[in-house]
């Protein structure tokens, strides 16, 4: 076949200035879309009004896409539930038996913490959660690692907000619309978290790694104090995140660090609980800083 | 005989182009877009951009699918819907169609191969540049962390290119 060889716009005028104001539109275009995009990345709250609006626009659609692939899903595993039930149903039982022992060592223990802690006077806020939601869709073709939560600022959800499952961390509000808001990723690069190791507690610091899995360093350098199959949890520093949430197993080792795998995988997740900011002047200095998205 | 050919919208031989001819390929270039609502939620980035694939798949396919100047606020759309700075894709594809001209231009003959090779080029730089552009925004990934997403994508065109050909074939009415 031989190419076409773009539109000839013969001995025409009126075609050959069409072709030259549409030459010239693109230029104009291109240059038009640099300067927003130089714009976006070095002040990112520029657009926040019209990202808020496409959000919104898409939320609607997509939670009910949701609800459609969450059926489907759930019909296959609720069927999959009744093969082999006796043997399901006796292992449960164990379980439930087991974990009924260590619960009521906990609650003995977290007793015991109260008491310590009226002991030394020290006073926390009460934190109550501010929205739940369910992940709707997330960044699937871009090198970042986004999710889109269905709340949004009319459920009381405010940038910078930290977001968890009941299985662990999942990031921060970035992006809020009225009814939706978009995520950043523990698994993200941009997310960095200050964390420890739930096993000695050396502080760690938790960097995204774009595929999924978290990049895990101790904040000392010198001896790797790393195991596999170890918890990772935030430490509350830096006034994001509360302390004590899970974040990630430790599934490999490297030489000066760790490699983990988040422990709430947003695609597995029913729900996600939208939570006030550990300490709130953490917001405002994010605001003022302009944090990089 | 008469008849069929006063009917609107005939069928065989008498049958026209759509009505809507001329914006199908600008349509289909924003449902591509619309994929992003889709409820995926995925650990890896690696999905390929609907948008990008179908764009590109009008364009190698017919010059004249749309003035270039369009893919400018097809680009902004897409930047909208998919969540990626806001410009990115904006100043991206029309650069792609100015290109594109100019490889018509200088394209003597052109064959299927040609066309994916073309397409294989435009969409590993639109991955690129989105990796180069997250590096700027603070999320600096090894470049093997995008390599599976070039693949996947080049891979995918061919789907794009006989998704479009077949829209094309009924849009016309041929």
């Amino acid at each position: 076949m031989v190419a076409s060889a773009g539109p000839r716009p013969g001995w025409s005028r009126r075609a050959q200035y069409g072709l030259f104001f549409g030459f010239v539109a693109t230029v104009a275009a291109i240059v038009v879309g640099l300067f927003m995009l130089i714009l976006s990345l070095a002040a990112p709250s520029t657009f926040s009004a019209v990202r808020g609006i496409a959000l919104d626009a898409m939320a609607p659609a997509a939670g009910a896409l949701n609800e459609v692939s969450t059926t489907a899903t759930g019909l296959v595993s609720g069927a999959g539930n009744y093969w082999d039930a006796a043997r399901q149903n006796a292992e449960l039982k164990r379980q439930r038996s087991a974990m009924l022992r260590r619960m009521v060592e906990a609650k003995a223990i977290s007793l015991e913490n109260t008491e310590l802690k009226r002991a030394l006077a020290l006073r926390e806020r009460d934190r109550s959660t501010v929205a739940t939601g369910r992940v709707v869709g997330s960044s699937f073709s871009s090198p970042r690692r986004f999710a889109i939560l269905s709340v949004g600022t009319r459920d009381g959800v405010t940038v910078g907000m930290p977001v968890r499952a009941a299985d662990g961390l999942i990031g921060r509000v970035i992006e809020a619309g009225r009814f939706a808001s978009r995520v950043l990723l523990v698994s993200d690069r941009a997310n960095i978290v200050p964390a420890r190791l739930v096993r000695g507690g050396v502080p760690v610091i938790a960097t995204g790694r774009g595929d999924g899995t978290v990049d895990v360093r101790p904040l000392e350098v010198g001896r790797n104090p790393f195991r596999r199959g170890d918890i990772i949890v935030t430490s509350g520093t830096g006034g994001l995140y509360p302390p004590l949430w899970p974040i990630a197993r430790i599934v490999r080792l490297d030489d000066d660090g760790a490699i983990a795998l988040p422990l709430a995988d947003p695609g597995q997740i029913s729900f996600a609980l939208v939570e006030p900011p550990f300490e709130p002047e953490a917001i405002a200095e994010a605001a003022r800083s302009e944090e990089p998205r | 005989m008469v008849r069929s050919a006063l009917a609107s919208r005939g069928t065989g031989l008498t049958r026209g182009p759509h009505r809507a001819s001329l914006s199908i390929p600008a349509i289909t270039v924003l449902l591509g877009s619309l994929t992003a609502v889709l409820p995926i939620v995925s650990l890896h980035g690696w999905w390929p951009d609907a948008g990008l694939l179908m764009l590109l798949a009008w364009r190698l396919l017919r010059a004249d699918a749309w003035a270039a100047w369009l893919a400018a606020p097809l680009g902004l759309m897409h930047d909208l819907l998919t969540g990626s700075p806001v410009g990115l894709s904006m100043a991206l594809w029309p650069m792609f169609m100015l290109a594109l001209d100019v490889a018509d231009r200088r394209t003597m003959w052109r064959d299927y191969w040609i066309e994916w090779l073309l397409a294989a080029l435009f969409l590993s730089l639109a991955e690129i540049a989105q990796w180069q552009v997250a590096m700027w925004d603070g999320a600096a990934v090894p470049f093997a962390t995008i390599a599976p997403a070039i693949l996947i994508a080049i891979f995918c065109f061919p789907l794009a290119a006989l998704l479009v050909a077949r829209i094309d074939h009924w849009r016309l009415g041929r």
